[in-house]
């Protein structure tokens, strides 16, 4: 198992390599001159040649690139050209929401996705069933923005209970926190729902019809132990699967919901940089996905063993 | 316990309900506390650079104006007044200027405004404005004479001094302190002190979420009342902040739960929601607004022939444009003067081609006479911009109409923004015809706009060249006057309706919305001033 992690931990820091250097020719092979943005609408191409070479525009894209990877091995992923912060420390501050927004959607996501497969699997063929997988087909078939927008208009305008926007740091207490998350984490969540409920019921349809659980139900063991003891861990495989390729969509959709509901989070920094063509803070945040990524499905490929004995490494 | 449906859907509730009871009691107290002396505001977009000398960003203006204070300030009739200036005289010579500050300026870090610090301020400005490049050439010396008197010394008598030193275009003459003012100009300041009405609070500004003003115990306010940029700048809320809200349906959703208290560019086509919510007041604080343009590269064939550019003239019709984007005629207008309606340049010299476009036919013609011969004519077409991306479709859908092989070249803004630099053929990565759009406020000066100068490929994009073009705004600079200034206009405008420097695409303005709990909003082109307005 440890020479499996090792041997992985080094793929990564390839897989990772490649990433870097992708998105390094991605953004500068791109149309788009910084400097110009730079230097304002009312620039002379003299001002826009200053601006390029100070910025070191006018490099080479070899010695451009070793440039910016010495950096990044060095922590160091440059400074924003627009607000000359450090990156890391923007990225630093806009953590904080993303996690919280990735998080509470998950749990919600796992919490009512894998209660609805459950459900659905085990009352399959009536109309719980039906209407679970009519609710999932819905979930994953609307956009987030279009859920975002009703959402906001029936329960913030109309009924008042909750705010339109923004977000609480969890310094200022979990009620204010959470307060912010709730509508976000719904209209992000329920396409995740959708995904993980669908798998969900057809491993559990699958692990209900072996014989050990008839001989369990023979037994007289209840439904509740039955169900999430017996058969959802044994189903477990496929789902932690389907959870992890999730992630993926995750992303893409908190770029889309932290816009919806104005939350300052990693997402809607790189949506600004890269209208701006902010170099360095699509470069790290786009690294930092990546990253994530990678590393999320490492996580899930050695939870296999957990889940099941029989997988080894 | 056994699992059943009720049981589920029962807890399911149970939980929802008391999380949504619980945050919503929280939420309602917080807003009632935060409610008290703080503006929120959205504004046009997110504050990236804090430099209002380094940035043309309107959004970078509007942070200057909270933050530093100027020389002079136009009022409510774009008239130039002194704002930290207290007196100032000029030579019988018309060659040297001398102005003394008034008593009590400070910056918002104790330390005193000092003529030291203007000289500095108005040499780094000088570098990055196009008006204040055009003065410092008839400039011999900036000096500080004393703590608080300086002077300007000319080469030459110049007569726009005072009002250059007033614009709102952007950059504005922002008075920092001499250690920032000592930047290179191609550098951005990286200390925001200024000795203005408010201070930035950088501690609770968080980037790309809010920016936090907070009242300046220290400001000495003129004792005139507010006019436009002018007068006592009076704050009456101990702070104001800046929300970027990206999504402009989210702000306006945010502006009727009563979470902002103001918005600058609610979407025209959801006004009327706004419009129908008795909380909430629409006006339009800068009546000249904006105005569309379409440059075309003088450089390449075909537009390199002046019979070319007259035929653009006759190819559009400005009321498509408008509505193409803008739909409500309460918000638009048609316009011919080439220094913008509603300014005191405007005038009606050599429109005639005006009263007869849209006429493709003649369009046709003078394409024909200019000898096109069917080469591909480059529109860059920005897709993100909803003005650009209609008025880019538009041209090239009318040019195809007439025969002329119209080609969109689409990328986002960031895209023209690069491409429009390139001075290669069209061919080879430049360009034929771009569009943008600038404050219709400052057309009105041939001097301080970059789009009237007809200098060649030292000049703006498009590159025109026109000898009796540069005379006229050098003739205007000089004028004495508003009616000397104006006939000169008049010259110009018949001169450039002849060679075709650009075309306009019409002129709007942008209503803002606010709760009706603001109260004293002034207005002013160009920049949204936060002192002055109570929060009942």
């Amino acid at each position: 198992m440890l020479g499996y992690i090792i041997r992985r931990l080094g793929s990564t820091v390839l897989v990772m390599g490649i990433v870097g250097v992708f998105v390094f020719l991605l953004l500068h092979l791109s149309p788009g001159d910084p400097a110009a943005i730079v230097a304002g609408d009312n620039a002379t191409p003299d001002q826009i040649a200053q601006v390029r070479e100070r910025l070191g525009l006018d490099d080479p894209l070899p010695v451009q690139f070793i440039r910016w990877s010495g950096g990044v091995l060095r922590g160091d992923l440059g400074i924003s050209i627009f607000s000359n912060e450090p990156v890391a420390k923007l990225i630093g501050e806009r953590l904080e929401p993303t996690i919280s927004l990735s998080l509470t959607t998950i749990v919600f996501a796992v919490v009512i996705a894998v209660s609805f497969g459950v459900l659905a699997a085990w009352r399959a063929g009536t109309l719980i069933d039906r209407a679970l997988m009519g609710f999932s087909v819905l979930g994953f078939s609307v956009p987030v923005f279009v859920v975002g927008y009703l959402l906001i208009y029936l329960v913030s305008i109309n009924l008042g209970w909750l705010p339109v926007q923004g977000y609480a740091p969890i310094a200022e207490g979990i009620g204010p926190w959470l307060q912010r998350l709730i509508l976000p984490t719904i209209a992000l969540g329920l396409a995740y729902v959708a995904l993980i409920a669908r798998i969900t019921r057809t491993s559990m349809l699958e692990v209900l019809s072996e014989d050990y659980i008839r001989t369990a139900r023979a037994k007289g063991v209840a439904t509740r132990p039955m169900l999430l003891k017996h058969a959802l861990k044994n189903a477990g495989v496929p789902i932690v699967t389907v959870i992890g390729i999730g992630i993926a969509l995750l992303i893409g959709g908190v770029v889309i919901t932290e816009t919806v509901f104005n939350i300052p989070g990693v997402g809607r920094l790189v949506v600004d940089a890269i209208a701006k063509r902010d170099y360095p803070i699509i470069q790290g945040v786009i690294l930092l996905f990546s990253g994530v990524y990678v590393l999320v499905n490492l996580l899930i490929d050695l939870s296999y063993s957990f889940l099941d004995p029989r997988i080894r490494y | 316990m056994r699992t059943t449906r009720r049981t589920f859907v029962h807890g399911s509730m149970a939980t929802a309900a008391a999380t949504t009871a619980l945050t919503n009691l929280s939420w309602r107290s917080a807003m009632a506390q935060a409610s008290g002396g703080t503006i929120r505001a959205v504004m046009q977009g997110d504050l990236r650079a804090f430099d209002p000398i380094w940035t043309t960003a309107n959004i970078t203006a509007y942070h200057g104006a909270m933050i530093y204070d100027t020389l002079f300030a136009l009022d409510a009739d774009m008239k130039p007044q002194p704002q930290m200036v207290d007196t100032w005289t000029v030579s019988d010579d018309g060659l040297t200027y001398e102005f003394v500050l008034r008593d009590g300026l400070q910056f918002s870090d104790g330390t005193p405004v000092t003529s030291r610090d203007v000289v500095a301020s108005i040499r780094r400005w000088a570098v990055r404005d196009g008006a204040g490049q055009h003065m410092m050439l008839r400039v011999k010396d900036i000096v500080a004479k004393d703590d608080k008197t300086f002077a300007i010394e000319l080469n030459e008598p110049y007569g726009l001094v005072i009002d250059i030193m007033a614009k709102t275009s952007t950059p504005l003459l922002y008075i920092m302190r001499e250690k920032e003012a000592m930047t290179d100009p191609m550098e951005q300041v990286t200390e925001y002190i200024g000795s203005g009405p408010f201070i930035f609070n950088r501690e609770e500004t968080r980037q790309g979420a809010q920016y936090v003003y907070d009242k300046n115990p220290n400001y000495v306010p003129r004792s005139e009342p507010a006019s436009g940029m002018a007068g006592g700048k009076v704050v009456k809320v101990d702070r104001v902040i800046f929300e970027n809200i990206d999504d402009s349906q989210t702000a306006m959703a945010a502006l009727q739960a009563g979470e902002i208290d103001f918005m600058e560019l609610p979407p025209i086509d959801l006004l009327s929601v706004l419009e129908a919510d008795p909380n909430i007041t629409i006006d339009v604080l800068n009546q000249t607004g904006n105005y569309g343009l379409m440059r075309l590269n003088f450089l390449y064939p075909p537009f390199d022939n002046v019979k070319a550019r007259q035929a653009m003239l006759y190819l559009i019709d400005q009321e498509e444009f408008m509505q193409a984007t803008f739909g409500d005629p309460r918000y638009y207008r048609k316009c011919p003067s080439n220094f913008a309606c509603g300014t005191t340049m405007e005038n009606d010299a050599n429109t005639e081609w005006f009263k007869a476009a849209p006429d493709p036919e003649r369009a046709k013609q003078l394409f024909e006479e200019a000898g096109y011969d069917g080469r591909p004519v480059v529109v860059l077409h920005a897709t993100n911009i909803d003005f650009m991306n209609n008025a880019a479709q538009i041209v090239a859908q009318r040019l195809r109409d007439i025969g002329v092989n119209a080609e969109l070249a689409t990328s986002d803004w960031g895209g023209v923004v690069t491409r429009r630099a390139v001075q290669d053929p069209p061919e080879q990565g430049g360009w034929n015809i771009f569009i943008t759009w600038a404050g219709a406020a400052s057309a009105n000066n041939p001097i301080a706009l970059a789009a009237h100068a007809a200098n060649g490929t030292k000049g703006w994009f498009g590159w025109p060249t026109d000898e009796k073009h540069e005379q006229l705004r050098d003739e205007w600079a000089a004028a004495q006057g508003l009616e000397a200034q104006q006939e000169i206009a008049r010259q110009i405008q018949e001169n450039a309706w002849n060679f075709v420097p650009h075309v306009w695409l019409g002129q709007w303005v942008s209503p803002v919305a606010y709760r009706t709990n603001l109260e004293g909003i002034l207005k002013i082109p160009e920049i949204i001033p936060f002192w002055n307005i109570e929060k009942t």
